[in-house]
């Protein structure tokens, strides 16, 4: 009868999945393997050739966040200014990433965990000193502000014609190497 | 039974032996059950208490020891506190009927089949009594119609059981176990034996509130059904029940078709061939849930009625028959 | 609280129901008070709201950078489409030009999501039917397992697995990069694979059409009076596609089928979106083959909290969504935020044809309507 090759075949199609290898991930004793682009916890970057805060305290990321959880105070000083206090409320983040889109000097970028929970919420009323240590602790993504805003950019003018590896041209959607993928699909 | 002790001391410890042992056999195929199902849909079942989870059912049973014991305001006390315990006897009281091997098992009575089919159904009374007695809307529309459907199903079920009765001619377990020795298994009989066995398995899913025909539970429509007042240990007992009723519809339909303790190797090796028969019984009517959705309750009564009773009547029939033609011996 | 219809409560043996807020199959939170006559359903009062988070007053406040993230948040399931809309609606307001790479990588997006969607449908409304603890629950995890891979496939894209942002006005936010091209297609070609096994578990399989075989009938006259839409709307016979017949973001470039079914019943809107789960595939392959070069986006990245500007003007655009016709009304006055903003929700409109199709039948066909009615209140709700 039909409904004896159905049965038969939906009871065969579970039969198959019992000897297939199990999707299941043992989680946290094996890691699970981030893409690049991932969008985890936030961070404060250290420039990496002088050591010193990439954020200039320009408060560009409080204003653009949607859920306004940043908040930024900014410290004048000679040369660039600072962050004097940057507060981020990590419990209310949405993770849409527009802060590190927006940032001038690549100071807030995402990083590749997501690994924070904590039992009080209290905890992720996260200081300075917090969101710099996360970026060290954990490893960022790819994503930063200037190489989103140049993936973004329409393609300036051709001024000569286009020679690979050119001189970096202001607004430009070919970047040399620093960028890990730049290769359009 | 056991040589040299009266015979009520014999059968004490040997239903506190089988007791025991059901009990802990039930503990344990709800953890078998949980990691087939799991492997069936791509992932592993419980991992972490015990190396690859054995330790599961200990834990669940220690969590239900602990739970508070909730009543609700409204419910009838007594028959609510009742109903586990008058669910929980008549399916611990089957295992009491099976011979585990030619001389071993509490009692093997004479007329064993119908001991066991008859008290198995006697489980109905304390699902309405939890149903009725939760005062609960759900667990009232649930015990409605678990009361429909186990009433419709335990005809089939019975004709069905009756086949290999008939040709075994006894409705003594270890008779139709020794008709069945040499490797003639009655499931191997030709078309009799085969829709006998189909016909025990689709009665006996039905009867136990297995999916697909688990209405009873129901869960995204009735939430838990008529479990949905009980809490702690009440609600194991009813797990211990449910689970100890289809295991020994397993342990008959592996008697009764599969040949019970007949098997390579030496006699003492009965018990656990026919331990592993029950076991693969069980694993089918487990595939058979894990593979299905479930129907309306209104196609399950047709079913039952207009499809399962009359067929297996026919079938009596047609087996009464070829036995009345094949001669009086066996 | 409910304000009393007109809804006939004498009658012997009637029993209200409340399927409530919480309940395993609701489906998110939705309230539907029954009156039940035996096992018939006799009466449906559907209460709503319980997740209304205020997002059109959030959109007046929110300038047009910020708000496509958060336009994710209606329709959290396919979250692609909701973002679609807004931005679609701005740009036609201010007659931006999306360029035509943007215009592909939104199709494509888009139809992955329609897989994702319908992995998420499958899956639970098996689950919905066969129960937590049964046959539901396998063809449920063989779905949510389709269903990662691909989340996985967006997570290498956007670096988000569930609310993406990958909208902007004027294009799109992140560009694929260069292994994506051969991970999509690893993912589609799996995916084509296993949907040959959920058919074989689900056709012709006598339990799953006894559950959905005239269950839930919706007539065509009756699909169009309400105002349904999507799936929905195909299976009860009326043949209307947003994407063929008013085609927007490039989808008059590609080659794709339409199911149409006539009956109306479960049945048939499970027909219609497995042949959508098939021709969503195809989609993504001919935009995978033919993606032009160019840039992503026809405005820079965003830089700053002002830099979209929407001149003054109105505009409603929709977009064919997995559940139905998402649409987004705007109205722009020249600032970098909208003077108001209204989603039409898809779930919203096909959750209204339930007055009319539940009276009749038992508790559990509720529960198969429902799921394949396929609601999902964060748009409803919005």
């Amino acid at each position: 009868m039909a409904l004896a090759g159905a049965v038969f075949r939906a009871m065969r199609i579970t039969g198959m999945n019992l000897f297939r290898k199990p999707v299941t991930v043992h989680y946290p004793e094996k890691p699970r393997t981030y893409p690049d682009r991932y969008r985890g916890l936030l961070a404060l970057t250290y420039d990496p050739k002088t050591g010193e805060e990439n954020c200039i305290g320009c408060r560009l990321c409080e204003f653009i966040c949607p859920p306004a959880v940043i908040k930024v105070e900014m410290l004048k000083s000679t040369g660039r200014n600072y962050a004097k206090s940057f507060s981020l409320e990590m419990y209310a983040c949405e993770f849409c990433e527009l802060c590190v889109q927006v940032c001038p000097t690549d100071a807030i970028v995402m990083t590749k965990s997501f690994d924070m929970a904590t039992t009080d919420r209290r905890e992720l009323l996260l200081d300075k000193d917090r969101l710099h240590a996360i970026g060290l602790k954990h490893q960022p993504s790819w994503a930063t502000g200037n190489l989103l805003r140049d993936m973004q950019a329409p393609p300036a003018p051709p001024k000569k014609p286009p020679a690979e590896g050119a001189a970096p041209a202001p607004v430009s959607a070919a970047a040399p190497e620093p960028k890990a993928e730049g290769e359009k699909t | 039974m056991i040589p040299g002790v009266p015979p009520l001391i014999g059968s004490l410890i040997m239903g506190s032996i089988v007791l025991g042992f059901v009990v802990g056999l039930v503990a344990y195929t709800t953890l078998l059950e949980r990691k087939f199902a799991a492997r069936m849909q791509s992932r592993v079942g419980p991992y972490r208490v015990g190396p690859h989870g054995l330790f599961q059912p200990i834990a669940d049973g220690i969590k239900l020891l602990l739970k508070e014991d909730l009543i609700p305001t409204s419910a009838d006390r007594t028959v609510f506190n009742l109903a586990p315990v008058v669910f929980l006897i008549p399916c611990l009281l089957i295992f009491a009927s099976i011979p585990f091997a030619p001389n071993i098992g509490v009692a093997d009575l004479n007329i064993g089949v119908l001991f066991f089919l008859a008290v198995s159904s006697m489980e109905i009374v304390g699902l309405f009594m939890a149903g009725w007695g939760s005062n609960n809307k759900y667990a009232l529309l649930s015990v409605m119609r678990a009361v429909n459907q186990i009433i419709s199903y335990d005809l089939p079920l019975l004709f069905a059981a009756l086949v290999p009765v008939m040709l075994a001619g006894s409705l003594k377990m270890s008779d139709i176990a020794a008709a069945q020795a040499g490797g003639f298994w009655f499931i191997f009989y030709p078309v009799l034996g085969q829709l006998g066995f189909l016909a025990f398995m689709i009665a006996g899913v039905a009867a136990e509130n297995r999916t697909p025909f688990d209405i009873l539970e129901a869960e995204s429509e009735l939430v838990a059904g008529f479990r949905v007042e009980y809490s702690g240990m009440k609600f194991g007992l009813i797990q211990l029940g449910e689970y100890a009723h289809v295991l020994g519809t397993s342990f008959l339909g592996a008697l009764l078709f599969l040949g019970a303790w007949a098997g390579p190797g030496p006699a003492w090796l009965g018990p656990l061939w026919f331990f592993i028969k029950a076991m693969l019984m069980f694993l089918l009517f487990t595939w058979v849930r894990w593979s299905f959705v479930r129907i309306k309750v209104d196609q399950i009564l047709a079913v039952s009625w207009k499809l399962m009773l009359p067929l297996t009547l026919a079938l009596l029939i047609v087996t009464a028959i070829v036995i009345v033609m094949r001669g009086p011996a066996v | 609280m409910a304000e009393v219809r007109a809804i006939d409560y004498t009658g012997s043996e009637r029993l209200t129901m409340n399927m409530g807020p919480q309940h395993p199959s609701a489906h998110g939170v939705f309230r539907a008070i029954l009156t039940l006559e035996g096992e018939k359903i006799v009466g449906v009062d559907a209460v709503i709201g319980y997740l209304h988070r205020c997002h059109e007053k959030l959109a007046e406040n929110l300038a047009y950078v910020q708000y496509p993230s958060i336009a994710s948040k209606t329709d959290y399931v396919a979250a692609m489409s909701s973002e679609l809309a807004y931005v679609m609606a701005a740009e036609k307001i201010g007659q931006f030009e999306v360029p035509k790479r943007a215009q592909y990588l939104r199709v494509m997006v888009n139809e992955l999501q329609r897989v994702a969607s319908h992995c998420l449908w499958l899956g639970t409304w098996c689950l919905d039917m066969g129960g937590a603890l049964g046959g539901g629950t396998s063809i449920f995890l063989y779905c949510i397992r389709e269903r990662e891979t691909v989340l996985d496939l967006f997570e290498s894209l956007v670096g988000a697995r569930l609310l993406y942002g990958f909208h902007q006005v004027g294009g799109v936010r992140y560009d694929p990069s260069a292994g994506w091209a051969a991970q999509c297609r690893a993912t589609i070609d799996t995916i084509e694979k296993r949907l040959l096994e959920y058919e074989q578990m689900l056709d012709d399989n006598a339990f799953f059409e006894a559950r959905t075989r005239n269950v839930g009938v919706i007539s065509s006259a009756l699909a169009q009076d309400v105002g349904v839409s999507g799936p929905l709307l195909r299976a009860s016979g009326v043949n209307f596609d947003l994407r063929r017949d008013q085609p927007y973001s490039s989808y008059e470039d590609f080659d794709f089928k339409v199911p149409v079914e006539t009956e109306g019943d479960c049945h048939a809107r499970y027909r219609v979106r497995m042949v959508e789960f098939r021709e969503s595939i195809k989609i993504v392959r001919q935009a995978l083959d033919r993606l032009p070069e160019g840039p992503i986006s026809s405005r820079p990245g965003v830089k700053s909290l002002g830099q979209v500007r929407v001149p003054k003007g109105e505009a409603y655009a929709r977009v064919e969504g997995p559940r139905g016709e998402v649409g987004c009304y705007l109205v722009a006055d020249g600032s970098q935020k909208p003077y108001r903003m209204k989603w039409r929700g898809a779930s919203f409109s096909n959750l209204a044809v339930l007055p009319y199709i539940l009276p009749g039948v038992t508790v559990a066909d509720v529960v198969a309507i429902m799921g394949s009615v396929d609601p999902v209140f964060g748009e409803v709700d919005r």
